[in-house]
């Protein structure tokens, strides 16, 4: 019991240096790498274009049912609405909109990361990168992280904004609330605004960087891609969740809500 | 050329266990042995795409366990790879071809041009730069794959089974291709083949692994009259044996 806990915790300082490496690697390529002309654009249609519709559609879900739970809660203590749009746009703005948004985001790029990875792993593509000079971290993981920052930034505003327009709905459909009222930009501070970007910029990068090094990581023919990229999907999750703790704890005491 | 002293690998058990082998500048090197023995491993080793936990690798003078990934990324750029699985990008066929080129050296766009065509022409695919490798047969891969990693006219090229899959005609033009182009390049090859009538009609000299041990080494005549039990049973295909 006490070796599996101790294994596991190694494994995980492991996994948090193997991440870490990448990372660092990958910043140094950003500067100073040599990529293929269009590469970058070709991963931001990969990850911008072909997520859009599903993130606007499970935005769009997730933006209604959060309004409608906060509006049968609001009801019960303040029978007043008045407030209830700059409340919603204030929690979206600060955190759900990137929190939420980025957990479909990572397994929709996440697992695509991986499993493309992976099969380049598995079919000797990634050896054979190396034998032309070109360093996979240059080659496949820097177009990848530029594509999902800027955007996964992008979805995830678009996103946020569908998920207010389905709040809006809900809000007049269920609440009888006036859109006029419900768009209340009253309570969102620069800093909130600040917040949200920095979260989307960094869930973007996460994304990127867990899945290619899973899927760099994958050992074994199909079954070693198959787990990589759940692998991936799983790792990426709990990157955002607990990049998320980390940043909204430093957001309470540097970017204080009103 | 190469040189490997006391190679020990190791995954979830032993993979190699003290290999030591010297291919000779200009020479071609077969390495035989059944699945599994660990010759693709030792392949790696050499190119540098795998490092050993023990022993040393010595590459043109250059020992490889001392060498940064900058380091080894130099030493590659001497060695020429046909992989396995082809390991083709998913490009067109000029584009896979002219990967190295571009990656390697600032050559003007004609020059690219010129290089391809004329490795086109002697793997006997002219005209194909624009056709997608996925849509081609495996003996076509497998010549993309050998203009590929002799493009950049490296000192040492190597070869993992590049007959596997193949009808028997198909097989023996590779290796007539392989054993014609170390002629012309006068480069060092390492070839490793589980398909041993063929690899040895073209090697120098021939090197056996078996459950990780490098257990013959000597020339391919050498290999067809030895009598150690395993390479006696490999090389004539018999049933009867330890393997």
């Amino acid at each position: 019991m006490r070796s599996g806990l101790t294994r596991s915790i190694a494994a995980l300082f492991e996994d948090a240096h193997q991440l870490g490496s990448l990372f660092g690697r990958t910043l140094y390529y950003l500067l100073h790498g040599k990529r293929e002309k269009g590469s970058v654009a070709r991963m931001m249609f990969e990850v911008g274009n072909k997520s859009l519709l599903f993130m606007c559609v499970t935005m769009g879900f997730i933006g209604a049912i959060i309004a409608f739970q906060t509006g049968l809660q609001a009801k019960k203590l303040v029978p007043d609405f008045s407030m209830i749009g700059a409340t919603y746009l204030k929690l979206l703005v600060r955190d759900l909109a990137a929190s939420l948004g980025a957990l479909p985001l990572a397994t929709r790029v996440g697992a695509g990361i991986a499993a493309e990875l992976g099969s380049m792993v598995v079919t000797e593509q990634v050896d054979a990168l190396r034998m032309c000079a070109a360093d996979p971290v240059d080659y496949l993981v820097v177009p990848r992280f530029v594509a999902s920052v800027v955007m996964g930034t992008v979805v995830l505003i678009i996103g946020g904004f569908v998920a207010y327009l389905a709040g809006m709905a809900v809000a007049q459909m269920v609440f009888d609330v006036n859109p006029h009222t419900f768009t209340n930009l009253s309570m969102v501070t620069t800093g909130d605004l600040t917040l949200g970007l920095f979260k989307c910029i960094t869930y973007g990068g996460a994304i990127a960087i867990v899945s290619s090094q899973r899927g760099l990581a994958t050992f074994g023919g199909s079954e070693g891609v198959g787990h990589a990229t759940t692998e991936a999907v799983v790792g990426s999750c709990f990157a955002i969740i607990v990049l998320n703790l980390i940043i909204s704890t430093l957001g309470y005491f540097f970017v204080p809500a009103l | 050329m190469i040189r490997l002293e006391d190679i020990h690998k190791r995954y979830r058990s032993p993979v190699l266990r003290g290999i030591d082998l010297h291919v000779p500048a200009g020479c071609i090197y077969a390495l035989i042995g059944p699945g599994a023995s660990g010759k693709s491993v030792l392949l790696k080793v050499v190119a540098g795409l795998v490092r050993p936990e023990r022993g040393k690798v010595y590459v043109d003078g250059e020992e490889l366990g001392e060498l940064d990934d900058l380091g080894l990324a130099s030493v590659r750029r001497k060695i020429g790879m046909l992989f396995q699985n082809y390991a083709l990008f998913d490009m067109t066929v000029f584009e896979n071809i002219a990967f190295p080129l571009r990656r390697l050296y600032d050559l003007p766009d004609t020059e690219v041009r010129e290089r391809v065509a004329e490795r086109l022409a002697r793997v006997a695919l002219p005209g194909t730069e624009d056709r997608d490798p996925s849509r081609m047969s495996g003996g076509q891969k497998k010549r993309i794959g050998v203009a590929r990693a002799t493009v950049a006219r490296p000192p040492i090229v190597l070869y993992d089974e590049p007959t596997a899959g193949l009808d028997p005609v198909t097989s023996q033009k590779i290796y007539d291709l392989i054993r014609d182009e170390q002629r012309a390049q006068g480069t060092t090859v390492m070839v490793i083949s589980s398909d041993v009538s063929g690899v040895l009609s073209i090697a120098d000299r021939v090197g056996m692994l078996h459950e990780g041990e490098l257990v013959f080494d000597g020339t391919a005549e050498e290999a067809r009259d030895s009598t150690i039990p395993a390479v006696r049973q490999f090389v004539h295909g018999l049933v009867e044996g330890p393997l």
